[in-house]
């Protein structure tokens, strides 16, 4: 027997040949499922295998949870411990402002919570909604999601969005039996529609891979400032008007351009992901409005005029520098 | 004379495909650098392609890519391609490079895990996954790449150990096998 080098593991050398025969039928195999599963839509025979594949993996997920829990926080912990004189104070301050703007809001809910009873007019959300626990972050270092321990068979399915205490945080991409992956707002691949709070002005809010999100779509005419908080429009009909996503964090204008290059933070990290609610469905109420789409039409129309002008401002210059 | 146990084979194989299955899906989630993270199917293919080789070892690793890819969002088969073809790269030899080459073993496992996690993270771009060549070299090939060798070390070591019979270190049929042009212990 030559070659076979025998360990403590066990294992000994294969001497059967090099196995290239095997080797060419499995990289044609490997090519045919590629190229099948990358033109398969959802709902597919390799969304079938995945599904199941998930829901029998979802108890070694679990494991890997709670082996990993208490290391979670030592993020945290390093940079609470690197934390300067200045970002404390700064935070004692903040802390000071927060805890009287508390009082006012418990006040003002209270207000609001009688008036409401008076009036019977209905709270802010009504989510319809299934409590679910993230039991796990992404595999790949591609994807930027998160699979949480309810699927199909609590009623959960694809598309439906998703939110933590802070906002919404992203949509369902796959469901197994009982478990799904849910695709952050921050994964390169997300696209959700959405307003400035303030000046209501609508965009569509796209992930990035540095974790932060961009706005576009806003029209320079509008008026942006860093801190505007920044909800879902409802356009789309996927996520309910008014969930709150994150805060603008900078806002940039390029010479000519038509719209804003707006950064925006948001409000959750994966890090602090553990229970979430899973939409289910909404009511008429949370969905936009006829005026809500007139308004982003007609911002789109006043943008492209706009642009028409422009194209026509620099024809005509163009055509008096000839 | 050393009398193929292809039974212990089979077991070992199997204990070791279950320890890196399970850590693929509960300890890889939770361990990230920026936005690489280990890939225990790349490690596994690995050591059974660097020890066993072969057949077995071009098996092992299509199969250990095919799960990876079911527990990602990516299109399957693209894992299980690079891990086929690496493994029979790796597996060419026939003897047990682990068992006293550990060194060139760590070199030849390197590259692979850098060239496997580059060309899967440029396929990604090529599907439209990705609009940054700087997104998936920075911030994805290169810690997936880091983690994943480090993460290797320990099971290197472990697989290099000699069974106490002073077998341990050498290389029996050492000679390469005729065909095989790549022989990293030469360089």
């Amino acid at each position: 027997m030559n070659g076979g080098g025998l360990s403590s593991s066990g294992l000994h050398k294969d001497t059967q040949g090099n196995g290239s025969r095997l080797a060419v039928v499995l990289v044609v195999l490997s090519l045919v499922m590629f190229t099948m599963s990358a033109r398969e839509s959802n709902g597919g025979f390799f969304t079938g295998v995945r599904s199941v594949y998930s829901t029998i993996t979802t108890p070694v997920r679990y494991v890997g949870v709670v082996v990993t829990a208490p290391f979670q926080g030592l993020g945290n912990i390093f940079s609470n411990l690197t934390a300067n004189q200045k970002s404390l104070s700064e935070l004692k301050s903040e802390n000071a402002k927060l805890k009287a703007s508390n009082v006012k809001l418990k006040e003002a809910e209270k207000t609001s919570e009688r008036l409401e009873k008076l009036l019977a007019l209905q709270s802010t959300y009504k989510l319809k909604s299934t409590a679910a626990r993230v039991i796990s972050g992404a595999t790949s270092s591609w994807s930027d999601d998160v699979t949480i321990d309810k699927g199909s068979t609590s009623g959960l399915a694809v598309g439906m969005p998703v939110t933590d205490s802070n906002g919404a945080i992203g949509q369902i991409i796959s469901c197994g039996g009982t478990s799904a992956t849910v695709r952050l707002l921050t994964d390169e691949n997300s696209r959700v529609s959405a307003m400035i709070q303030s000046s209501r002005a609508q965009g569509i809010l796209e992930g990035s891979s540095d974790g932060t999100l961009k706005l576009t779509l806003i029209s320079t005419d509008t008026s942006v400032k860093v801190g505007d908080n920044v909800v879902t429009s409802g356009l789309g009909g996927v996520f309910p008007k008014g969930l709150p996503i994150g805060t603008v964090m900078s806002v940039n204008k390029s010479a000519g351009a038509l719209y804003y290059d707006i950064d925006v933070k948001p409000l959750s990290t994966t890090e602090n992901f553990e229970e979430v609610l899973v939409i289910t469905s909404l009511t008429e109420d949370q969905q936009a409005t006829s005026e809500d789409i007139t308004s982003a039409d007609s911002q789109d129309s006043s943008s492209s005029s706009k642009s028409s002008s422009k194209s026509s401002d620099s024809s005509d210059s163009s055509s008096s520098s000839s | 004379m050393q009398v193929k146990d292809t039974n212990k084979n089979k077991r070992s194989i199997g204990w070791l495909a279950l320890a890196c299955l399970v850590l693929q899906l509960a300890v890889a989630p939770n361990l990230a650098l920026g936005n690489g993270r280990i890939n225990f199917a790349l490690i596994f293919s690995a050591v059974v392609a660097l020890t066993i080789g072969g057949r077995t070892g071009v098996f092992c690793g299509f199969l250990a890519g095919l799960v990876f890819d079911l527990s990602t969002t990516g299109p399957i088969g693209l894992m299980a391609l690079l891990l086929t073809i690496s493994s029979f790269q790796m597996g060419m030899e026939c003897r047990n490079r682990l068992a006293g080459e550990i060194g060139p073993s760590m070199i030849l496992y390197a590259i692979h895990a850098l060239l496997v996690s580059l060309f899967y993270h440029l396929a990604m771009l090529i599907v439209g996954q990705a609009s940054s060549i700087f997104d998936v070299i920075v911030q994805r090939t290169l810690p997936t790449f880091l983690l994943s060798v480090i993460a290797f070390i320990p099971f290197a070591i472990f697989y290099s150990r000699g069974d106490g019979t002073g077998l341990s270190g050498r290389q029996r049929g050492g000679r390469p096998k005729k065909g095989s042009r790549y022989n990293i212990g030469n360089i």
